[in-house]
């Protein structure tokens, strides 16, 4: 097992009980279904930034990428697409915590995210199946993988390949990102953006006219 | 850094596993390198003039260090082997997750020498590697192939990722491709015809091991300021939408396309000119290589009720056509239904074949139809029926397709190397010269570009070591005649970025060689490299990811003579097989027939063929009368060694 978690936001976390009531969170973790292109690179940047030993595998990553239909094990979710899985963040208390004989979870006080506690953590797998999203994993060797938020930047929401950086307003590209870790207000913002047309030709030239390339001598 | 190497010996089926030697390190950095040292090695003790579809042929599959490590570059795997249809260096990369997943399984190279005595495929399992039988296998296609193995093997520890290939590498069609995971396509150079001589049908992998990363927060912070040089260049986002397709409307401007074997050079379909079809057939998910901060590819899908053409393929889903594709159907065979010229891409993934030198030997006949110089006796000769051999009619393409991947009937036995060695095979047998009509570069490897006006593209296609091509050293400084570009590399000067004379094209492919194997031998992907608007430097911008994932610094200098050196081996092997000057060319239609539409009517290549071809020797330091390597600057390079073996073959310029 490794010693995670080992970033600083376990140090002073405060222990909320089942039920108790967790304070309003800005910011939430959305996952767009269907929206997603299969890049692995959440996989990549979750398994290496928890990683203690600096490995990257996607196994032991707490985000997934659902294949539908290919993979066979799997329930075909749409006709082809891809799914990022990942933790909701659901309820208070979350079905995973409440389920945990040992009472391994606990709050980050700063994202309030779930936790798993792994040195309380006895590897019963009782949170496995009560997820109701099936987005607690398994690594390798029995640890169990829950996404944490890491910390209140989540690598994956950086990383994604469709992340909200690359919808700006005004760019000629627009569509739905897959993973936000943003307030209510931004999100729909982004989601509703319009694209605006431009061909390549006509971006070359806008271009040069703003001087960031140039063919004159 | 550590470096797994598996080597397979199908006659015997004796595998071994290596841990690469640091000292390889040394002088190269992995992917196309390695791989490349490889091979050499391997025809330092076997006889470099073999049959390259007998046994001692070698396929080696490798990927590089920043490939799968989260530096967002895309995963690029790289197949190396000495080529069938063109008979010098063949290579070929692509991307997806099989290369990705290599990785996991515990190596980062796998070398297949020998013949298996049945049809077997290549299991490989977290470091473990078994072969199978795969009769079963035989006779499928590529997509069915994938399929059954990934039901075969289930998805524990991981999915199953396949290399495959189809009907036309198992009747080793000399263009025969490997295809990986059913949609990517190691499409040059015929590596699906030496994987289908040694009876290999597939390679499956399975892993669950992790990729070590020296210093993961430097390699995180380095992603971070990636990410912001992507987000911030708009030339990315319109690439994200419609990738490589984005070309057409671009080359429909500058006069860049290739229309019916090269008679024109703009497309002629009102539909295939726009990019309209985005929006008709791309309404499902955008997919990408694994480990990619851009995702430019996609998939389509056709609902029969887009054009009258689109019923016969309603339900039909695939990747979408990329530039090349389109080119290779909406160009060269001038097919102007959308959704016939993404079901080209889907077929000719099916069989396994390279599109660009079928659709220019499937146009070559098509134009001695159309001008009448071969007779309705001949075509019945050829084809065992009559064939109509009409431009644009997919059905019949279809069936041309087929006879060339399955080699049934004349045609298929003449071309299935591509239409260099087919009309030269037929001119034999008629008695009568049709070359000026076949359309090919160095080693008879044909491109769907038009190149007569862009000296530098016309360069690419006479010196790149797999045969003609432009992806060896990408002329985009002329292309967009970029100045700020060629005063950067260039110490100032702007000629690089003219049309009109024939200065610095040379030295641009010499670069830009050198930069494309540096991108090649770190195993990622050449587009986040082009579409740099401030011209990308490889050998800076990489340098501290290499450095964060390996914990082996090397300055950007140290990183740019690794490409070089790349690309000398490249030639070395090819000058081992008896290529001097007179093989760096490009045929008669390039050469001497000038352009009659686009930007730049009435070019012919000859105008600055030889001067840029002078050029380009000078800036390799090779020898300009002969074309070979010189002793100085192998020595320069620290190939002193493959200096030695060329000299023993009198393959070394003499002093």
């Amino acid at each position: 097992m490794s010693n995670f978690p080992q970033k600083e936001l376990v140090t002073g976390a405060t222990w909320y009980a089942a039920g108790e009531e967790i304070p309003d969170v800005d910011r939430k973790l959305y996952a767009l279904q269907n929206q997603c292109t299969d890049c692995n690179v959440c996989e990549v940047a979750c398994s290496l930034i928890h990683s203690p030993v600096g490995e990257l595998n996607p196994l032991l990553s707490r985000v997934r990428i659902n294949h539908a239909p290919s993979v066979n094990s799997r329930k075909a979710v749409h006709d082809f697409g891809f799914v990022a899985a990942i933790c909701h963040h659901c309820g208070n208390p979350p079905p995973c915590a409440e389920v945990c004989p040992t009472d391994a979870f606990y709050y980050d006080p700063k994202t309030f995210a779930a936790i798993i506690a792994q040195d309380k953590c006895v590897q019963c797998m009782e949170c496995v199946p009560a997820c109701p999203f099936d987005v607690v994993f398994v690594a390798p060797d029995g640890e169990l993988l829950k996404c944490d938020l890491c910390g209140g930047e989540p690598a994956c929401v950086k990383a994604c390949a469709t992340r909200p950086e690359m919808n700006n307003a005004g760019k000629q590209y627009s569509r739905a990102a897959v993973l936000f870790y943003e307030d209510t207000k931004t999100f729909r913002g982004i989601v509703q953006q319009k694209p605006q047309k431009q061909d390549e030709v006509g971006i070359m030239q806008a271009m040069l006219d703003r001087g960031e390339i140039s063919s004159a001598a | 850094m550590e470096s797994r190497l598996l080597r397979v010996d199908l006659t015997t089926g004796e595998m071994r596993d290596e841990l690469l030697p640091h000292a390889l390190f040394e002088r190269w950095i992995g992917g196309s390198g390695v791989n490349n040292w490889i091979m050499w090695e391997h025809f330092l003790t076997h006889d470099i003039d073999c049959d390259p579809r007998g046994p001692d042929n070698i396929f080696v599959f490798g990927v590089g260090p920043l490939a799968g490590t989260g530096a967002g570059s895309g995963v690029k795997g790289r197949i190396t082997f000495k080529s069938p249809c063109y008979g010098i260096f063949g290579d070929s990369a692509a991307g997806g997750k099989f290369p990705y997943m290599v990785r996991f399984a515990g190596y980062d190279h796998i070398a297949i020498t020998g013949k298996a005595p049945a049809p077997v495929y290549l299991y490989i399992c977290d470091g473990n590697a078994v072969i199978c039988d795969a009769r079963h296998l035989w006779g499928k296609n590529s997509a069915e192939t994938h399929e059954m193995l990934r039901h075969e093997l289930g998805d524990y520890p991981s999915a199953a990722h396949t290399l495959t290939i189809g009907l036309a590498g198992e009747n080793q069609a000399g263009i025969a491709s490997v295809v990986s995971d059913a949609s990517r396509i190691h499409a040059r150079g015929g590596g699906g015809a030496v994987l289908g001589s040694k009876n290999l049908k597939a390679i499956a992998v399975q892993g669950s091991g992790g990729i070590k990363i020296h210093n993961p927060p430097g390699l995180l912070k380095w992603s971070d300021g990636f990410r912001q040089k992507i987000d911030s260049n708009e030339a990315i986002y319109g690439f994200k939408r419609r990738g490589t397709l984005g070309a057409v409307e671009m080359y429909q401007h500058i006069g860049g396309h290739f229309w019916r074997n090269n008679q024109g050079c703009l497309f002629r379909g009102e539909e295939v000119r726009s990019d309209n079809w985005v929006k008709k057939y791309h309404k499902y998910s955008e997919v990408c290589s694994a480990d990619c901060f851009i995702a430019c590819d996609g998939r389509y899908k056709i609902d029969g009720t887009e054009s009258e053409k689109s019923k016969k393929y309603a339900g039909e889903t695939f990747r979408r056509p990329e530039y090349l594709t389109t080119a290779s159907a909406a160009g060269a065979l001038d097919v102007r239904d959308w959704s016939e010229v993404a079901h080209w891409g889907k077929v000719t993934n099916d069989y396994g074949i390279d599109n660009q030198d079928l659709s220019c030997a499937i146009s070559f006949v098509m134009e001695l139809k159309q001008k009448n110089l071969i007779s309705a006796h001949d075509v019945a000769e050829l084809f065992g029926k009559q064939q109509r051999l009409e431009w644009g009619n997919m059905e019949d393409i279809e069936a041309l397709l087929r006879n060339v991947s399955l080699r049934d009937n004349l045609f298929g036995q003449l071309f299935h190397d591509g239409p260099y060695w087919g009309a030269l095979r037929y001119s034999e047998m008629k008695g009568q010269n049709f070359m000026k009509y076949a359309i090919y570069g160095k080693g008879g490897a044909a491109f769907t570009e038009e190149m007569r006006p862009f000296p530098t593209w016309m360069n690419n296609m006479a010196v790149a070591s797999r045969g003609a091509d432009h992806l060896k050293g990408i002329g985009l400084i002329e292309k967009f005649q970029r100045r700020d570009l060629s005063k950067r590399y260039f110490n100032g000067r702007t000629e690089a970025a003219d049309l009109s004379i024939p200065d610095l094209k040379g030295a641009s492919t010499a670069l830009l060689e050198n930069q494309v194997a540096l991108i090649n031998s770190y195993g990622v992907c050449l587009f986040h490299w082009m579409l740099d608007p401030a011209g990308f430097a490889p050998e800076e911008y990489y340098g501290p990811a290499y450095a964060n994932i390996t914990g082996i610094s090397r300055t950007p200098q140290e990183l740019m003579q690794n490409g070089e050196r790349i690309c000398n081996l490249e030639k070395a092997f090819n000058s081992r097989l008896g290529l001097r000057r007179e093989h760096d060319t490009i045929c008669e239609r390039w050469m001497h027939e000038p352009t009659t539409e686009g930007m730049y009517p009435g070019k012919v290549a000859a105008d600055m063929f030889e001067t840029v071809l002078d050029e380009y020797y000078e800036w390799r330091g090779w020898d300009k009368t002969t074309g070979l390597q010189t002793q100085s600057k192998l020595t320069e390079l620290g190939m002193g060694d493959v200096a030695e073996v060329l000299a023993a073959d009198g393959a070394l310029a003499r002093a």
